[in-house]
Parts: C-alpha cells; sequence; structure tokens
C-alpha cells in the first residue's frame, strides 16, 4: 500500500474557495446528525411511554435524514447533471447517464432504503406483532439506509477536503461525520455496549474491540486534523451527553403496561463509553508511527485502544453504575417503566457466565488489530477519494 | 414441507385456531353500572398487537367519557397504566371506539367505564391475546418491495463500480481501460457480497415467519374415545398435552358450575349433545353417551383457566348403533336429534310442545354484521310462557358452521367466559398460588350466585358470523325444569 497523503490536492484541479462551504454539506451533515438523534429518542420512547405511531417525533426525525438527503442529494445530482459547470460535472462520477458525487448517490441510495422500509416494517408489524426486537430485517433496512447517508456524507466531506489540500474545516467536518458513525455503531450495539453494567464482562470488549477502531482509526488516517479520532469520540461523547441532559427535561408517562417504575419524563439514554481517552491513544500512536508499514500499525493501535479503554471503562463505570451516578449530569430516572426494580441496578452483568480473562482479552485484542487494519484501508481510501 | 404445503397447513391452524373455533373476535353485552352496553373487540391475530375495541351505549343518553383499559390477567406488583379515552365514532354518537395495546400473549381483563350522567360504572370483559393468523405479503406490495429492491441492489453495484473505477481520480480524468476493469471487478465482487446478505436475508425472513408460526396459539393437545360399561356408552375426554399435564398452565375454574362443557356434532349436524362429564383425575373426565344414531362426530370441550383463559379443545370420534337406556351424569346434560332435513322456517318445536321463533327480519345475515340472534318461547296454544336459568344464563347457543371450521358457544353475556369475567373480579393482589381463584369461584357458585329469577321469555345473543357459510345453530332453554333445544338454520353472506 502506498503512503497517501491525507493532504494531498490533485493537482491542477481548482480548490473550492475557502469561504464558500458547499450548500449540500451541512444539509447531508443534518441528515446525518438526525438519523443518530432520533434513534436515541426513539428508544427512550419505547423505554418510557412504550407505545408508538409511525407519526412520533423520534420516528420523523429518524425520516428526517432520508427526507433531508434524498432531497438534496436529488437536487444536487440534477443540477450537476443538467445545470452543472464542467468543473462541477467533472467532479461527479457517472451514475446511469447522471453525474454526482460518490457520496451523494450513497445518500440517495440510503434515502430509497430509508423510505422502501417504512411499508415493509409497517407489513412487518401487521404480520409478526409489533416490536418486541430492535433488530428486525425492516429495522436493519432502514439502519442500512441511514448509515449509507452516514458514509455519503462522510465521502462527501472527504472528497472536498481532499480537493481542497486538506483545509482543516472539512477535516473537522470528516472528523464530525466519523464522529456520527461512531455514535451509529454504538447505538447499534446498545445492547452488549450501552449499560455500563456490563463493562466487566467479555462480551463488552469483544464487541468495543469489533466496532470502534475501524472507524477511529479511518478517520485519524483520512482528516487532516492533528486529533482527528478525539475529535470524532468528542462528537460522539457531547451528542450523548446531550440527549442525556436534554432527554430527561420532557415529561412522559408510561403508556402501556405491565408499569413497574411510575416514571415521569424521558428516559435518558445511559452514559456514553468515555472513548475520548482510547481515541487519544489511536491518534498519538497514529503520530507517531505515521505512514508506512500498515500491518504493524494496525497492531500497535488495536493493542493502544483496548488497553486505554479496558482501563478507563473498568474502572470509570465502578462509579457510573453505583447509587451516587444518579444524577442529573449521569442520567437519574435511567430504567425503563417496564424494568422490575432489583438489584441489578448497581451489579455488573454476566461476570460469572462471561468473566473477562486473558484469553478472551487476547481474543478482542486480535479483534482490534483487524478492526484497525480495515480502518487504515477505509481510511487510505477516504484519502484518495477525489469526487 | 413445500411453501404451498406450509401455507395449508397454516391455514388449517388459523380455522382451529381460537379460544373459541374460526371466531378469534369477543362480543359482550352486559353493564357497565348503569349503563348497558355492547363491547366488540376485534383480534389483531397477532401478539404484541393492536385489537380495535368498539363500545356501543344501548340506552339513550350519553356518556361523558367511555375509557378503556386492558390489564393482564397476571399484574403483579404493576401499576395498570393510565386508561385511554374511547372516541366516538363519526356518524353514530352512541357508539366509541379505541384501541387496545395487547402486549403479552394470554389473558387479559379489559376495563370499560363508562361516566355520565347517572355516575360511573365498569364492565370487565375478558379477551385473549393469541397469535392466530399468518399474514401473507399482498402481491401490490411485493411487486412494489421487489422493484425498489432491485434498484437498490443495481444502484448499490453501480456506486461500488463508480468508486472503484473514477472516485479516486482527478476530477476531469477519464478513467482508462485498467480502471474500467477495476471498476467491473469490483461491482462483481460487490454483487457477490450483495447476493450474499440478500440470501441471509431471506435466511432470515424465513427464521422469523417459521418461529412466529411455531408459535400460533393452539388449543391444548387432547383426545377422546368412546368405551362400553355396563352395556353404556361413555366417552371419555382426556387432555394429553404436556403443558397441561406438568402444570405449566394455570388449573381448570368452573364456568357455570361446571369444569368441562363438552358438545358432541354428527358430521351432517343432525345429532347433538351438550354434556358435562366427571372428572375422574386432573386430565380424564367421563361422560355417559345419550342414545344417539351411529356416526362420525366432531368433540368440544370448552374449558376455562384459572387465568381467565377460555378455549375449546377438539377432537373426533365414532360411535356406534346406539346405546342402551341413557343414565346421565350430570342433570345439566341434553341431547337434540334432527330428521336430516335443513330446517327452513324460524320456528322450532321444542320437546314439551312449547315453541321458539327466531324474531329476524327477511334481511340477509352477513358475515362480520351483528347478527339478530333473538329468541322467544311460546308455551302451547302460542301462550306466554317464562323461561328459567339454565346453569345460570338466559340462554345457551352454540353454533357451527357445516365443514367444522366454525363452533362457539354463546350466551346472552356474548362470547366471553363467565368464570373468566368473575377470576378477574376475585383475584387479588395476593393471588400468587394456583387454585385460590379458582376455590374462591366455586365457593361463590356453591352460595347460589348463579341461580336466578325467571328471564321471561326471549333470550338474545350478541354476535356477528366470522365468516360466510351454512350454519346451524341450537338454543337450549329451561322452562318448567326442563331442558329444550332447538335447532336453526342460517346461510351466511
Amino acid at each position: 500500500m502506498p503512503s497517501i497523503s491525507a493532504a494531498a490536492s490533485a493537482p491542477g484541479v481548482p480548490a473550492p474557495r475557502a469561504a464558500a462551504l458547499p450548500w449540500y454539506v451541512p444539509a447531508v451533515l443534518v441528515a446525518a446528525t438526525c438519523a443518530v438523534v432520533g434513534v436515541i429518542w426513539d428508544i427512550s420512547w419505547h423505554r418510557t411511554i412504550g407505545r408508538d405511531t409511525f407519526w412520533t417525533p423520534a420516528h420523523l426525525a429518524i425520516y428526517a435524514s432520508g427526507i433531508i438527503a434524498g432531497l438534496s442529494c436529488g437536487w444536487l445530482v440534477l443540477k450537476t447533471t443538467f445545470a452543472g459547470s464542467d468543473a462541477e460535472r467533472a467532479a461527479g462520477v457517472r451514475f446511469w447517464g447522471f453525474r454526482g458525487p460518490l457520496g451523494a448517490w450513497l445518500c440517495i441510495w440510503g434515502a430509497m432504503a430509508m423510505i422502501v422500509s417504512a411499508p415493509f416494517d409497517n407489513w412487518w408489524h401487521n404480520a409478526y406483532g409489533l416490536d418486541v426486537k430492535v433488530l428486525s430485517l425492516p429495522h436493519l433496512i432502514l439502519a442500512l439506509g441511514f448509515t449509507g447517508i452516514q458514509l455519503g456524507a462522510v465521502l462527501m466531506v472527504a472528497a472536498l477536503q481532499n480537493r481542497a489540500g486538506g483545509e482543516a474545516r472539512y477535516g473537522r467536518l470528516l472528523a464530525y461525520g466519523i464522529g456520527i458513525l461512531v455514535l451509529n455503531v454504538a447505538i447499534l450495539g446498545f445492547e452488549q455496549i450501552g449499560f455500563s453494567q456490563n463493562a466487566h464482562n467479555a462480551l463488552y470488549y469483544l464487541v468495543c474491540a469489533a466496532i470502534f477502531p475501524i472507524l477511529l482509526v479511518a478517520g485519524a488516517r483520512a482528516s487532516s486534523l492533528r486529533w482527528p479520532a478525539t475529535t470524532a469520540a468528542v462528537v460522539y461523547v457531547g451528542v450523548t451527553l446531550i440527549m442525556v441532559w436534554v432527554l430527561p427535561l420532557f415529561p412522559a408517562t408510561p403508556k402501556l403496561a405491565p408499569v413497574y417504575r411510575p416514571l415521569t419524563h424521558m428516559v435518558p439514554p445511559p452514559f456514553p463509553l468515555l472513548l475520548i481517552v482510547p481515541a487519544v491513544a489511536v491518534d498519538l500512536v497514529m503520530r507517531r508511527f505515521g505512514t508506512g508499514r500498515d500491518w504493524r500499525l494496525s497492531a500497535l493501535v488495536g493493542v493502544s485502544f483496548l488497553a486505554v479503554l479496558l482501563v478507563t471503562q473498568w474502572f470509570a463505570t465502578i462509579y457510573l453504575i453505583s447509587p451516587a451516578s444518579e444524577s442529573f449530569l449521569f442520567g437519574a430516572q435511567r430504567w425503563n417503566y417496564n424494568s422490575l426494580p432489583g438489584d441489578f441496578e448497581h451489579q455488573f452483568w454476566d461476570i460469572r457466565s462471561d468473566p473477562v480473562t486473558p484469553l478472551k482479552l487476547g481474543f478482542a485484542a486480535l479483534l482490534a488489530m483487524t478492526s484497525s487494519r480495515v480502518g487504515l484501508w477505509l481510511g487510505n481510501g477516504l484519502a484518495r477519494v477525489q469526487r | 414441507m413445500s411453501r404451498a404445503g406450509r401455507l395449508a397447513a397454516l391455514a388449517a391452524v388459523v380455522l382451529v385456531a381460537s379460544a373459541h373455533i374460526g371466531s378469534p373476535d369477543t362480543y359482550f353485552e352486559g353493564s357497565a353500572g348503569p349503563y348497558r352496553l355492547r363491547v366488540i373487540v376485534r383480534s389483531p391475530g397477532v401478539v404484541p398487537g393492536l385489537a380495535q375495541i368498539t363500545v356501543r351505549l344501548l340506552d339513550e343518553g350519553h356518556a361523558r367519557t367511555v375509557s378503556v383499559l386492558p390489564v393482564y390477567w397476571d399484574p403483579r406488583t404493576a401499576a395498570p397504566p393510565p386508561p385511554d379515552t374511547a372516541r366516538i365514532v363519526s356518524g353514530d354518537s352512541s357508539v366509541y371506539s379505541a384501541a387496545l395495546w395487547l402486549m403479552t400473549g394470554g389473558s387479559y381483563s379489559v376495563q370499560v367505564t363508562v361516566a355520565g350522567p347517572a355516575g360511573t360504572g365498569t364492565a370487565i370483559v375478558p379477551v385473549q391475546a393469541i397469535a392466530t393468523r399468518r399474514l401473507e405479503l399482498q402481491k401490490p406490495l411485493a411487486v412494489g418491495l421487489a422493484a425498489v429492491g432491485a434498484f437498490l441492489f443495481l444502484g448499490m453495484l453501480t456506486i461500488v463500480r463508480a468508486a472503484a473505477r473514477e472516485a479516486v481520480l482527478p476530477p476531469g480524468m477519464e478513467p482508462d481501460a485498467r480502471r474500467g476493469v477495476i471498476g467491473w471487478v469490483a461491482a462483481g465482487l460487490g454483487g457477490v457480497l450483495l447476493l450474499g446478505a440478500v440470501w441471509g436475508g431471506r435466511g432470515w425472513w424465513n427464521a422469523v415467519d417459521s418461529g412466529f408460526s411455531r408459535q400460533l396459539y393452539h388449543p391444548l393437545a387432547s383426545a377422546a374415545a368412546v368405551r362400553l360399561d355396563g352395556g353404556r356408552a361413555v366417552l371419555r375426554f382426556s387432555i394429553v398435552d404436556s403443558a397441561w399435564r406438568q402444570h405449566r398452565v394455570t388449573p381448570l375454574i368452573p364456568d357455570h358450575g361446571h369444569l368441562v362443557h363438552l358438545f358432541l356434532i354428527r358430521d351432517g349436524l343432525d345429532a347433538f349433545a351438550h354434556l358435562h362429564p366427571v372428572f375422574v383425575d386432573s386430565s380424564d373426565f367421563d361422560a355417559t353417551l345419550p342414545p344417539l344414531p351411529a356416526g362420525r362426530y366432531r368433540v368440544y370441550a370448552d374449558i376455562t383457566r384459572e387465568s381467565g383463559f377460555a378455549e375449546t379443545l377438539s377432537d373426533t370420534i365414532t360411535l356406534a348403533s346406539p346405546a342402551g337406556a341413557w343414565r346421565m351424569s350430570d342433570p345439566d346434560d341434553a341431547w337434540w336429534m334432527g330428521n336430516g332435513q335443513r330446517a327452513t322456517g324460524n320456528v322450532d318445536k321444542l320437546a314439551d310442545g312449547s315453541r321458539m321463533t327466531w324474531d329476524r327480519s327477511e334481511a340477509p345475515l352477513v358475515a362480520g354484521q351483528d347478527a339478530p340472534l333473538r329468541f322467544t318461547v311460546a308455551a302451547p296454544g302460542d301462550r306466554p310462557t317464562a323461561l328459567e336459568p339454565y346453569m345460570g344464563m338466559a340462554g345457551h347457543l352454540m353454533l357451527t358452521r357445516d365443514d367444522g371450521a366454525v363452533f362457539v358457544h354463546l350466551h346472552p353475556l356474548g362470547t366471553i367466559s363467565w368464570a373468566a369475567q368473575q377470576t378477574f373480579l376475585l383475584r387479588g393482589p395476593a393471588d400468587t398460588v394456583f387454585g385460590t381463584v379458582g376455590r374462591r369461584l366455586t365457593e361463590m357458585e356453591r352460595r347460589g350466585a348463579m341461580t336466578g329469577e325467571s328471564v321471561g321469555s326471549t333470550v338474545s345473543f350478541p354476535y356477528a358470523f366470522p365468516r360466510p357459510g351454512h350454519y346451524r345453530l341450537w338454543v337450549q332453554v329451561q322452562r318448567a325444569h326442563r331442558i329444550l333445544t332447538a335447532a336453526f338454520d342460517a346461510e351466511v353472506q
């Protein structure tokens, strides 16, 4: 793999003017954000109120992601194809006779997937009952849709950054997009890594090792920032904390039996993982060892990430599961209306059936290395994308 | 099993799967305090699911509010959520409607509360949340999903090809032949991966579908057999289901004074018996058979469990020539034999010379619409008469479609089990031991809570036929200490 500079600018190609942020960039980043905010809101809705319809604000926020991305990128490719300048047309890829940025096509694809998931999901409910599982086939198609939009947004920003010679604001936006993707996978792993009570079992670290390095490392390789992985982790922690603090401000009561907890306000999401600390390690290792010898780098990054994450989460969660943490800052009134109160609230879960052992940690390290290696491949690709 | 075979098997399941048979909706007529009302709960057929409840106020005058609240039979330490206010159905100010969220399979009491000028009253309507049907993917939706799916599949391949071919080229640079090849290779690999994903998705869907099909409601497994005992034919009905024998479900409770109501219907619908077997042990029940004609019989057993879950078990038997003198197992037993002809009129002569008239107009009976099931008994000479409660009810109506796809046992209360309703009234928060509520109910019946005064000469049943077809109805009443059975035929469109 040749070494790639994220800041490499294509020779002879005019970079976008520094003052003019293309209009579609905020649109797709807002779309990417809408989806994760909507999903966190929706999970809170199900944990607080229980019943829902298609028209809940949380669902609307999710689908707004598809609408914003679909309309803005649809307009972008139509304009580029039929009324774009030569430079704009040259900065796109061909798709069935149309032209547009690669990321825009991914956004349109994601929007289509989201739209088709809605009637499918409705039929699914009628056929197999209302949602009792987060992971169903229509929900997976919906998740693929908004994940496609988030990837599309990252691709569009990466292309702009690369064409603009690594301009810092694109680097920041790229890291922001990566942070949204980190939040996205953290939500998908909600059942395994969402609750601090899981932080002393092995599955927690296996899942973290698999899903986080790939994104943090890709971002660190592709973004022109000095602390890209850390910035992405800050976005993940920041958006989650905003939801932790804002959702409980809204009054809500359970509307489904059995009601074991008389909730009065929306349940916040669990406190985020302190991913900033291992992300700093990722940035430091990436910066120290630079480009080239990516296999060695992925091993170093993977092990560093896991080691720092283990120490950070192992000790931080001791406080986070204690009664002392039940406050506005860390999330009070944090359990579902239909979860029977019990001592599980202040215990680590599955520590006997799935303890953290050297063997499992070794396996987690392998996963982290593999994830980092794939992240480097993706990051190299992102650093090269021009259109 | 082929897909078509699987669907046929599932369709068969749908026919038999309900608390009654082939009739999953709940009909109730009664009172909420001072307000008389008729309630219909349309089963969603899935769990968790949304059942639609309709409440019709039968008296003049408007209620201020009608609210509904489904409460699971075993509330443990939970508090119920707030009730839902039913909305007036457009065009009829006496009809209210709401959705019931039934999230757990099993028995619910739906509390229907009416508030108005006369005060506030609540009716308890037992409802069962069971998965009874597998929904087909409608063709327009299937075609639409397939079309968009194909578009997404080809679209993703195009994106992958474009990404590999030209996304890393500086703007304006045309991809050369090498990059063209790279693009096609990437698209090919992407296609393989996508096909794998589609195949995996199909497997997932099939797994969900078969898992759901396995969870469709089935009544407890049962078996019926006939033996000769001292010259008399004795029917043994046994609950053979492992869940029952291993005490994984709540025990039986008496409904109208009997743990089991047994019905025998001869193929051709020309012989019918309503019996009440005595129990030999907790799983086996014996009933001495009346002198029914030989032939093949469908056997239905109505039971109610302590959870309030009422269901109909079924099997078939074949009877030889009529047995000797009948010594009934229970004084509430009764049987009927027709002449093999379909009844055409609205009047049937009863065994004591009185007549029963089905009060209905010439209007056709339509599936899904309220059926006018109102019957009047007149003494010989068309003199007015008074009926007595028969097992605590003004009347019992059993109806079946000629192919056996529908079998329902109705009372003036509707399709609900009276015993189920009582369990919800009798159950307290501390009743965590199996049998407690059943003993309380038995004691209540022993004290005579079911005996009643004269019930007039007319009896009616709230119901709507679930599907078109030929039906036979048997109406049983009691007059002058004698159980009388009338039969009517109905053509439902």
